[in-house]
């Protein structure tokens, strides 16, 4: 147990130091793409907690996105609102929404859930397309950036800060009293029900906490881009972020975020294949589906564990 | 004012006999594999392609595009079912409903890509069935519509008919109302799972190649009746062929009379797209059974 213990600190270390030494090895072009890594990491990580362990399945993580970023883009082009307070303002918004959207989807389930959140986003999305006067629809919306300077890097430590905040933040929740009444929920709600748990306040609850770190990432990635579009939270942008937590691992955190970050660089890697990549990343993400539920992160570090496992049993064999 | 509010009445009726031909399909695959398929919207489109492609590099007449889509879309639902839906046969698949839709999400996503990567992103316009149009008073209607619904009308009768009227429609009933019972009465369920799967993405299919003289082809065509068919499905009570005929008849009417009243005609087509999503959200939380019954056919 220590020993594991030990090897993930070393891990997480190690990811620490990589990540801060990652924009002094690379380019502008590629720092971007860090940037937006991390991005989709804090998002596919906030799905990971709703799907994974929660068992809320909800495809609407990229309209609370959207929601955060326009809120806070709005309310800085508009009524020259300090873009902290902005993304607080959108966080907050995020988490009333998601409350409501918790509460009045209690007594759906599963598929219906789902499409009751595409149904949402959907509408969220036309709306923002149809209101061009205040959003821009379609052509977009010019907003003022967080950082005055034109370096990137301000961004990608404050990214690099809110991703790491935000897995703590969840990880530390998971792993608390709620996280199991989270995983009792998506079990088995009666059951949880009859054990005590109160289900209707954590089902709530899930949505809003996930909510709120969606609206966070789509504020601090809104006020970066400098420009935002109602495609955001379009259903193709949600099934990339699906695709990322799915590859990567829904029912872990870290593993949904290495996924995503693992995607976005690989699909920036791959762009001269074009349309290419993305057919095979839905290939990807239906083997995944289909063969290894739990992510293709989780099966290798499985089949890794396995190894030592096997080693560790073999050794002491031999010297008997 | 009025010759307008006809015509729209008329297209109304013709898009609504379109969706309820979608929504029948969904509702059949809704009903007997219990999933909510998120890539019916997906075979859709690819009917519609499928269609122009045997009349462009075939040289088939423009009416055999309609059974060369419907045959193509049936045997890719069967490849789909078999690669992937089969682990919902299986006691051992946890969340079922959650792998449905995972897996026909993933399935959407492949396929509008494909299909961006091998027809490209122009509209494609393939030919009309029946050229011109059909004039009367002030009343203008091509004839490509008057075809798409008298087509889709007979489909929806030849459909109630195999379901009501024959024993394989029976058996899809019954495994539809109880895996179990159907078993005991010796019918082989899975059988008919795949039979629903391939039936379902024919009537997409068919669809799909019913609307292509009249908008055009477009990778993203299906995203859009997707979450119509399933505002359509649920309102129609799920499961139930004749309600999500007249449901789909309901919302093509309603839409359009939609866009006819509201006061700002530059956000009436926009908020068009919306208005079967707030139908869905609406119908989910007030009546999740649907307004025809069928209490049964509640997801597992």
């Amino acid at each position: 147990m220590t020993r594991s213990l030990a090897g993930q600190a070393a891990l997480i270390a190690l990811a620490a130091v990589v990540a801060v030494i990652f924009p002094h090895l690379v380019n502008n072009y590629w720092l971007s793409v860090g940037i937006t890594a991390l991005f989709y990491a804090i998002v596919a990580a906030s799905w990971a907690l709703l799907v994974g362990y929660a068992g809320q399945f909800s495809f609407g993580q990229m309209a609370f996105v959207s929601m955060g970023a326009y809120t806070s883009g709005m309310l800085a082009k508009y009524y020259d609102v300090p873009i902290p307070l902005g993304i607080a303002t959108g966080v907050v918004l995020c988490a009333i929404t998601g409350c409501v959207i918790g509460y009045v989807c209690l007594r759906m389930r599963g598929p219906y859930l789902a499409l009751f959140t595409v149904a949402f986003s959907e509408v969220l999305r036309i709306i923002l397309v149809s209101e061009a006067e205040v959003t821009g629809g379609n052509g977009g919306l010019q907003i003022p950036s967080l950082f005055r300077g034109r370096s990137d890097l301000p961004y990608y430590y404050l990214g690099l800060v809110l991703l790491g905040g935000s897995l703590a933040l969840m990880g530390w929740l998971v792993r608390s009293r709620w996280g199991l009444f989270f995983r009792a929920i998506r079990e088995n709600e009666e059951a949880a029900a009859a054990a005590g748990v109160k289900v209707v306040r954590f089902r709530l609850l899930a949505f809003a906490i996930a909510a709120m770190f969606a609206g966070l990432a789509g504020g601090f990635f809104g006020h970066y881009v400098g420009i935002l579009t109602p495609d955001i939270g379009s259903v193709d942008q949600m099934g990339l972020v699906v695709a990322m937590a799915v590859i990567g691992g829904p029912e872990s955190l870290i593993a949904a975020s290495i996924g995503a970050i693992l995607v976005e660089f690989l699909l920036e890697a791959l762009r001269a294949y074009e349309q290419w990549r993305l057919v095979l990343f839905a290939l990807v993400l239906l083997l995944t589906v289909r063969f290894a539920r739990n992510g293709l992160l989780a099966l290798g570090a499985d089949s890794v564990m396995r190894v030592f496992r096997r080693r560790d049993a073999a050794t002491p064999a031999r010297t008997a | 004012m009025l010759d307008y509010l006809l015509s729209q009445l008329l297209n109304g009726l013709v898009i609504g006999v379109i969706y309820a031909v979608i929504a029948a399909g969904l509702t059949i695959i809704f009903s007997i594999l219990k999933i909510v398929n998120f890539a019916h919207g997906e075979v859709f489109m690819a009917g519609g392609y499928f269609s122009y492609f045997a009349i462009a590099l075939l040289g088939l007449p423009a009416l055999m595009g309609i059974p060369a889509a419907m045959l193509l879309c049936f045997l890719m639902s069967l490849l789909i079912e078999r690669t992937l839906l089969t682990p919902l046969y299986s006691p051992k698949t946890e969340r079922k409903g959650d792998y449905g839709v995972l897996a026909t999400f993933g399935v959407s996503i492949l396929l509008r890509n494909l299909a961006l990567l091998v027809f490209g992103s122009y509209p494609l316009r393939p030919p009309s069935f029946w050229s011109g149009s059909l004039i009367v008073g002030a009343i203008y209607l091509t004839w490509d519509r008057v075809f798409a619904a008298g087509f889709g009308v007979l489909l929806l009768a030849l459909l109630v008919w195999f379901m009501y009227r024959t024993p394989w429609g029976e058996a899809l009933n019954a495994v539809g109302q109880s895996r179990e019972s159907a078993s005991i009465v010796g019918i082989d369920s899975t059988r008919f799972y795949r039979l629903a799967f391939g039936l379902g993405g024919a009537l997409a299919g068919a669809a799909g190649a019913l609307v292509g003289p009249i908008y055009s082809l477009s990778p993203s065509m299906g995203l859009a009746p997707d979450t119509q068919a399933f505002a359509i499905v649920i309102l129609g009570g799920m499961g139930s062929v004749p309600g999500a005929i007249i449901a789909g008849l309901l919302i093509g009417l309603c839409e359009n009379m939609f866009v006819a009243f509201f006061p700002d005609p530059s956000r009436a087509l926009t908020y068009a797209q919306a208005f079967s999503l707030v139908v869905l959200m609406i119908v989910l939380l007030v009546r999740p059974t649907g307004f025809f019954g069928r209490r049964h056919m509640a997801m597992e």
